[in-house]
C-alpha cells in the first residue's frame, strides 16, 4: 500500500512539474532575420548608436507585404513601404529593438529609431535603422547582443562582415560570437532546465554576441 | 486500515503541499518572464541539446521548408503532397513541443473524470477548429478585405486575448465545481488523524458502513439534495447521528462519471474546443498568406489542415497517457478506503486549478512566447 501511495505522489508530482513546464516553456521561431550591422563612432571615438539592416525570410517577407498597395506588381519602392517601416520601428520598441547593449558592463539604452526604411529586393524585406544610444558612451569595452528572449525570431548574422565598425579608433578590436558555433563554453540545456520553467529568458541561448575591446 | 487511512490524509497534505509549491514556483517564473529582459541571463551560453532541442531544429527544418515547396507546387503539381508531408510532420512536431492548448486539454480530463475516447475527440475537435480558425482569418482578412499584414495581427491578437480570457473563465468555473467537491471531501471525517486514533473505537465500524456511501450513486434526484442538506434526515437515509457530512459525498461532489456521458458532459467539452481551439498558430497564418500570395491558397488550406492533423495526434496521445495516468491514480488510491476519494478529489482540484492559472497566465502576458509577436 506505501509503495503504491508512494507511485502514486511521484507520478502526481511529474505529471504537475511536466504541465507547468509545458505552459510556461517556449516556442521555437516563426521568423527569420539575417542581420548586418554597424556601431557607430563619434569623431572622438565614443559610440553613438548602431545601425542595423535585417533581412526577413522570404514567408515573413510576403506575409509583411500582404495588403501594401504598389503601381506595378512586384515592384515595392521605398515610399511605397514607408508606413510599414513605420509599423514595423513602433512595433520593435515593444520589444527594446531584440538589441542589447552594455558598456564595461552597464546597460546601455536606446532612443527612437532613426533613418529607417524598408527594402524589396529578392523576394525578401530588410528592414534598415539606426538607433541613437541615449547617452554617447566611450567604453573599454562593448557588449553588444542581437536576439530575441522569447525565440519566436531567429536571428542570424549574416555570413561575411555582419558588423562594421564605423570610424572606431584604430586599436578597437572586434569579436563576433554565434550562437552554436562551438567558440562558447557550452552547458547543455537539457530537458530538466528546460521543463523546469526557468526558460525566461529562453532566447538568450540563440543570441548573437558582439564585444568591442577599445584598449 | 484506519493507519493508511492516517497515512493517506499525510500524503494528500503533502500532495497538496507540493501542488501548491508547484503552482507558486510556476507563478514565480511567470511573473520574472512578464519583463523579458528584465529576467536573469545564464551566465554561459547554452546551446540546445536532447529530445527538446532536436524537436525544435526539426520543426524549424520543416517549416522553413514549407515557402520553398509552395513555391515549387505552382509549377510542378507533385510538390504538393511533399508539402502536406512536410505540414503533417510539422504538426506533429509543433505540438510536442511545449505549448498551452495540450496543457489545457489534459488539465481539463484530470479535472473533469473524462474517458481517453473522449479525449481524443477533444484533441481532434480542437485541431480542426485551429484550422479553420486560421482559414477564416486569412480568407476574411486578406482574401476579401485585402487587410494589411498590421491589421490582421491586430485581429489575432485580439482572438488571443479572448481565447485566454475563455481558458480563465473556464478555469475558474472548474476550480468552482471542483473545488466544492475537494472542501466536502475534506471535511468528511473518516480520514482525521483523531479517528485513526481511534481505530479499536466500536463506531468505527460505523464509519465503515458510511464509506460505501461513496461509491453509491444515489438513484433519486441529485438536484433535489442541493440545497437540502440540511434537511438529509428527512430522506431517512439510516446514517448513524454525529456524522455530519459524510454521507453527502455521494451526492454533493459533481457530477457522477455516468452523468458527464450524458449531454451535458459534451457541452463542456465543447467550451473546453472552443477556448482551445480559437486561437490559431501563428505559423499556420503565414503559411496561409504566402500561399494566397503565390495564387496557391487551396494549397496552403490543405497545409493547415493536414497540420492540424498532425497536431491533433499528438495532442491526443498526450491526452491518453494523461487519462491512463489519472486511471492508475484513482486504482491505486481506490486502494485505500475513504482517503482515496479524497486524492481524487484533490487531483481534481489541482488540475481544475491549473487551468486557470494557465488562463490567468497567458491572459496577462506571463506566459511571454505563446503571444503573437506583430512586427
Amino acid at each position: 500500500m506505501n509503495i503504491a501511495m508512494r507511485r502514486l505522489l511521484g507520478l502526481l508530482l511529474l505529471a504537475g512539474s511536466c504541465s507547468l513546464g509545458a505552459g510556461a516553456a517556449h516556442s521555437h521561431p516563426h521568423v527569420w532575420i539575417t542581420a548586418t550591422s554597424e556601431v557607430i563612432y563619434a569623431p572622438d571615438g565614443s559610440i553613438t548608436g548602431v545601425r542595423h539592416a535585417w533581412t526577413f525570410d522570404d514567408m515573413f517577407s510576403t506575409y509583411a507585404l500582404q495588403g501594401i498597395e504598389t503601381k506595378t506588381k512586384g515592384v515595392y519602392s521605398r515610399e511605397e513601404l514607408s508606413s510599414l517601416a513605420q509599423t514595423n520601428v513602433e512595433s520593435l520598441k515593444e520589444f527594446g529593438f531584440f538589441t542589447f547593449a552594455k558598456a564595461d558592463g552597464r546597460k546601455e539604452k536606446f532612443q527612437d529609431p532613426v533613418d529607417y526604411f524598408l527594402e524589396y529586393k529578392d523576394a525578401a524585406l530588410t528592414l534598415h535603422f539606426t538607433l541613437p544610444l541615449k547617452t554617447p558612451v566611450k567604453p573599454k569595452e562593448l557588449a553588444l547582443e542581437v536576439f530575441d528572449p522569447s525565440y519566436f525570431i531567429d536571428f542570424q548574422l549574416d555570413d561575411k562582415n555582419p558588423i562594421k565598425l564605423v570610424g572606431a579608433p584604430a586599436a578597437c578590436q572586434l569579436k563576433i560570437q554565434r550562437p552554436n558555433d562551438g567558440t562558447a563554453n557550452a552547458q547543455k540545456l537539457t530537458e530538466q532546465n528546460f521543463m523546469s520553467g526557468d526558460n525566461s529568458n529562453y532566447g538568450a541561448m540563440f543570441a548573437n554576441k558582439i564585444t568591442v575591446d577599445c584598449p | 486500515m484506519r493507519l493508511t487511512s492516517g497515512f493517506a490524509r499525510a500524503l494528500t497534505i503533502g500532495v497538496a503541499a507540493a501542488v501548491a509549491l508547484l503552482a507558486l514556483d510556476s507563478a514565480v517564473h511567470v511573473l520574472m518572464a512578464q519583463n523579458p529582459f528584465g529576467g536573469p541571463r545564464p551566465s554561459a551560453d547554452p546551446q540546445v541539446g536532447g529530445i527538446v532541442g532536436w524537436l525544435l531544429s526539426k520543426q524549424s527544418e520543416f517549416y522553413r521548408e514549407m515557402s520553398s515547396t509552395i513555391r515549387a507546387a505552382k509549377s510542378d503539381g507533385s510538390a504538393v503532397w511533399t508539402l502536406l508531408v512536410i505540414s503533417f510532420a510539422y504538426g506533429i512536431f509543433h505540438a510536442a513541443g511545449p505549448g498551452h492548448g495540450k496543457a489545457v486539454i489534459s488539465s481539463y480530463l484530470v479535472a473533469n473524470q473524462e474517458t481517453a475516447k473522449r479525449g481524443i475527440v477533444l484533441s481532434f475537435a480542437s485541431a480542426l477548429m485551429q484550422s479553420l480558425v486560421a482559414v477564416a482569418i486569412v480568407g476574411i482578412c486578406a482574401l476579401l478585405l485585402n487587410a494589411t499584414a498590421r491589421t490582421m495581427c491586430g485581429a489575432e491578437k485580439v482572438i488571443e486575448i479572448v481565447s485566454y480570457a475563455l481558458i480563465a473563465a473556464f478555469g475558474a468555473r472548474l476550480v468552482w465545481t471542483k473545488g466544492g467537491g475537494f472542501i466536502r471531501a475534506l471535511q468528511a471525517p473518516q480520514p482525521l488523524p483523531a479517528m485513526a486514533l481511534a481505530a479499536v473505537a466500536p463506531h468505527d465500524h460505523a464509519g465503515h458502513g458510511h464509506d460505501h456511501h461513496h461509491g453509491h450513486s444515489h438513484p433519486h434526484a441529485h438536484v433535489a439534495h442541493h440545497g437540502h442538506e440540511h434537511r438529509h434526515d428527512d430522506h431517512g437515509h439510516d446514517h448513524a447521528q454525529g456524522h455530519v457530512h459524510d454521507e453527502h459525498c455521494g451526492h454533493s461532489h459533481g457530477p457522477v462519471p455516468t452523468e458527464l456521458a450524458g449531454p451535458g458532459g459534451w457541452r463542456r467539452g465543447f467550451g473546453t474546443i472552443f477556448a482551445v481551439g480559437l486561437r490559431p498558430c501563428s505559423g499556420a497564418i503565414l503559411v496561409l498568406v504566402f500561399a494566397l500570395a503565390q495564387g496557391m491558397f487551396w494549397a496552403g488550406i490543405a497545409a493547415t489542415l493536414v497540420m492540424g492533423l498532425g497536431t491533433a495526434i499528438t495532442v491526443a496521445t498526450i491526452a491518453v497517457i494523461t487519462v491512463s495516468a489519472k486511471d492508475l491514480a484513482r486504482r491505486l488510491s481506490g486502494a485505500s478506503e475513504g482517503g482515496g476519494a479524497l486524492i481524487m478529489r484533490g487531483l481534481e482540484f489541482g488540475a481544475a486549478g491549473l487551468v486557470l492559472l494557465f488562463g490567468v497566465g497567458l491572459l496577462f502576458g506571463y506566459i511571454a512566447a505563446e503571444r503573437v509577436t506583430c512586427l
